[in-house]
């Protein structure tokens, strides 16, 4: 099962819209987690996955690696589900 | 013997004894004059130097002038009367006019050692007059930071071996200092306290002898490395038209210059690094040109890239040859910073088959990795600036873009992990601690050196006060306070059970430790108005440290902790943020991993490649670095081979060895890279003798391909 992971801070303009769209993905049953990066926690886990920029979203693999992601940058409910959807079917 | 006296005294019972020379009692006074014994001077003394009042004072006197009569001491020195007064105001309780009584100072025996030994501890300091100079000046600068620099709180974490204070014995020092060529370009040499000032350069040869010249003052003022911006760009101006052979001498002539050991302070070399790139970096492509004189050439420097090239590929064609016997310089080290620009640049894929030949062959090259739009300047081993806004403005005047870290402190990683127990909340709540107490000793560093500063240029740091651009040449208000870690593998190691290398989880939580630090450094950076920065602490002789003392306070632990062979003394914790040397990873992957930790880590980092005896071709190590580049965060990279030099026949042969492949001879000396730099290996530590043992060298990652050694990166 892939997990969405969604990274975002305080002070950043186009994060509310990033935690907006997790928190739709979360309300269709699927599992997502979300980062500030002013914590440790979040910092750490952003450093993990080489992100930079905020707002971020990535889908991962059980072993977490990553299979799609977009850096800085807010993608479509659409496009998410898009991801999701081809590897499911994969 | 001038600075001995004989010791006059009315007492009938000195008499007899003070008519033969050798039977006197003898006064050495500090200031090497001639004294009479004086009861009085005790008095003033101590009514000088402490708190103690006149009566008291008078007391004491009185008590050390009877004990010397009644003992019969032969002959007194100054040093023996000061622990005698100690004695009594110890006997007193007075443990505070004690501590401000204290005489700082060596043993006689120390001090004989030092002058007819070489020092084995410490062999970076080659033996001579010069170097024991300097070893007796830090060993008492070092005891006076400790006692008055610092206050006990800090001291005392210094001597348990929490944090350590680096470079106490330049105490009265910034740490380290990068610069721009156009500073001497523009202002000539015109150092306070010189007598002959010298007018802007009008020959690049005049402009290397300044920069030469300036760079041996900046050693006198800086602790660490001095470092130089843009260096091949900042002289193109005044190589317009020199011939290929020219070009070549002068790039030779740069190298010997910063090559040339026991010259300088103290008999080491003054630990320049080189900045170079392939292309004209974006800050300075519109910035107009200063050439011969001092003058603007009337072009931009964007204008000068075929001679900022053609001399970046001289200092190479240097280095590939290495010094008189094969050798590989140790300095000056040589920085190409790899930008997105520098792929975009004509002839960089020559170019960075040069620089790979000579990492290869030679191992100078440090590959340094612009990602983005950070520009940045990399001042000391692996110390760098990322260049914010204000300094893109002081790069239309780049001789504003000068630089420096005040002090560097070292965190001791492990230690909070023993004490944490395993304990999440107290380990985190320890690391915080420890942190408080580094900025507590970067606060009384700063105050120490402002104090120093305040005097202008009439005081002891006048060439960092002096003023030619309406500015001190340290720019207090961008200096940097770097925070440095040791053993974050051996903390994850003990706190999780796991190495980081060794899984997934272990890994993740060396993040947590590190993303802590950084979060905890940038709220403190707001709240004290200064900056500080996470460093990838060199650690040359830190990490043996921390392992003897954790050896000593955390055992038995510890001991299964520490890495190295402890029957032999030769333990140590792994640098700063890397993975265990001693694990078999492909180099790729731990450039991937280790560049994780980079991003959080401003003020510098590095990973490693160790190649042994091997020598890839300069092919698979541009791939090496290209991928790097794309595929990874990782700051910067070095490729470090190893040598044996034969101290009879004088040649060089590739790997460590304990004969000469040559003529057979066992007096040889291994080279290769301690920390940041390459040196001889018989200077080396115990600490890092054990980390040498246990480095992986990539032998699987390295196969034949062709008849073509092959580093491999897929
Ligand atoms: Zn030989």
């Amino acid at each position: 099962m892939e997990l969405i992971k969604i990274f975002v801070k305080a002070k950043c303009p186009k994060c509310p819209a990033a935690k907006e769209i997790g928190m739709e993905l979360k309300r269709e049953g699927l599992p997502v987690l979300h980062y500030d990066l002013d914590t440790i926690d979040g910092l750490a886990e952003a450093s993990f996955h080489s992100i930079l920029s905020t707002p971020s979203l990535i889908i991962e693999d059980e072993e977490e690696r990553e299979i799609v992601s977009w850096r800085g940058m807010v993608p479509t409910l659409q496009e998410v589900k898009q991801h999701l959807l081809g590897t499911h079917l994969s | 013997m001038a600075n001995v006296i004989e010791m006059k005294e009315e007492r009938k019972d000195f008499k007899e004894e003070f008519e033969t020379t050798d039977m006197a009692l003898f006064v050495r006074t500090s200031e090497e004059s001639m004294n009479d014994w004086n009861r009085q001077r005790i008095v003033d003394a101590l009514v000088r130097e402490t708190y103690v009042d006149i009566d008291t004072a008078k007391e004491i006197a009185r008590d050390v002038e009877d004990l010397i009569v009644t003992s019969k001491i032969k002959m007194i020195t100054a040093p023996l009367v000061r622990e005698l007064v100690d004695t009594k105001l110890v006997e007193r309780g007075l443990e505070q006019a004690r501590k401000m009584h204290t005489r700082l100072g060596m043993p006689l025996y120390d001090v004989d050692q030092l002058i007819l030994h070489p020092n084995k501890e410490n062999a970076n300091v080659p033996h001579g007059p010069e170097a024991t100079n300097l070893t007796l000046a830090e060993r008492i600068k070092k005891e006076y930071a400790l006692l008055s620099v610092f206050s006990q709180e800090t001291a005392d974490a210094h001597m348990r071996g929490d944090i350590h204070l680096h470079d106490l014995g330049f105490v009265d020092r910034p740490y380290c200092s990068g610069q721009s060529l156009e500073y001497i370009k523009r202002f000539g040499l015109s150092l306070p306290n010189s007598i002959a000032m010298a007018k802007p350069a009008k020959h690049p040869e005049v402009l290397l002898a300044h920069m030469v010249k300036f760079a041996a003052g900046l050693q006198s003022n800086f602790a660490g490395a001095i470092g130089w911006d843009s260096v091949n760009l900042f002289f193109a101006p005044y190589l317009v038209g020199l011939s290929d052979r020219d070009l070549e001498q002068l790039a030779q002539m740069m190298i010997f210059e910063f090559s040339q050991q026991a010259v300088a302070r103290g008999g080491q070399a003054i630990f320049t690094d080189l900045n170079l790139y392939w292309e004209i970096p974006k800050h300075f492509e519109n910035v107009p040109a200063i050439g011969p004189g001092g003058e603007k050439t009337g072009k931009n420097y964007s204008e000068y890239m075929k001679e900022s090239q053609r001399f970046a590929w001289a200092l190479f064609n240097v280095f590939m040859e290495g010094d008189g016997s094969g050798r590989p310089f140790f300095f000056p080290k040589p920085l190409v910073h790899i930008t997105e620009k520098f792929f975009q640049t004509p002839g960089h894929m020559d170019f960075l088959h040069h620089i790979c030949e000579v990492a290869s062959a030679k191992g100078n090259t440090y590959f340094i990795f612009d990602r983005g739009e950070t520009a940045k300047i990399s001042e000391c081993c692996r110390l760098s600036f990322k260049l914010d806004q204000s300094d893109l403005e002081d790069a239309k005047e780049p001789w504003k873009m000068r630089y420096c870290a005040l002090q560097n402190v070292t965190l001791n990683l492990p230690r909070m992990a023993y004490l944490a127990k395993g304990d999440d909340t107290r380990l985190f709540s320890k690391l915080t601690e420890f942190i408080e107490v580094a900025i507590k000793a970067h606060l009384e560093k700063k105050s120490f050196i402002e104090k120093l500063l305040s005097v202008g240029e009439r005081g002891p740091l006048a060439l960092l006060a002096m003023n030619r651009d309406g500015s001190p040449y340290l720019r207090m208000h961008r200096a940097s306070f770097l925070i440095g870690m040791v053993g974050l593998n051996e903390l994850v190691q003990v706190h999780t059970g796991k190495e980081m290398h060794q899984s997934r989880q272990a890994f993740k939580f060396g993040l947590k430790v590190i993303a802590h630090m950084k979060l905890l450094v940038d709220k403190l950076s707001e709240r004290y108005g200064m900056h500080f920065v996470l460093e990838q602490t060199p650690a040359e002789s830190t990490a043996y440290r921390f392992a003897k003392l954790d050896l000593r306070f955390h055992s038995p632990q510890s001991g299964h902790i520490v890495k190295g062979d402890i029957s032999k003394g030769e333990v140590y914790y792994t640098n700063s943020t890397y993975l265990n040397n001693s694990a078999v990873i492909n180099p790729i992957e731990r450039v991937r991993q280790e560049g994780l930790f980079h991003p959080l880590i401003e003020a510098g980092a590095l990973t490693h490649i160790w190649l042994g005896e091997t020598r890839p071709s300069k092919e698979s190590l541009a791939n090496f670095v290209i991928k790097t580049f794309q595929r990874t965060q990782n700051d910067q990279i070095a490729f470090s081979p190893e040598f044996t030099t034969c101290n009879v026949c004088n040649r060089t042969s590739r790997g460590l060895r304990s004969s000469c492949p040559y003529c057979g001879s066992q007096e040889v000396d291994g080279i290769t890279r301690i920390t940041g730099y390459f040196t001889k290996v018989s200077s080396w530590n115990k600490g890092k003798i054990g980390e040498l043992h246990n480095r992986y060298r990539n032998q699987a990652y390295i196969e034949d391909q062709k008849g073509e050694t092959v580093l491999m990166t897929g």
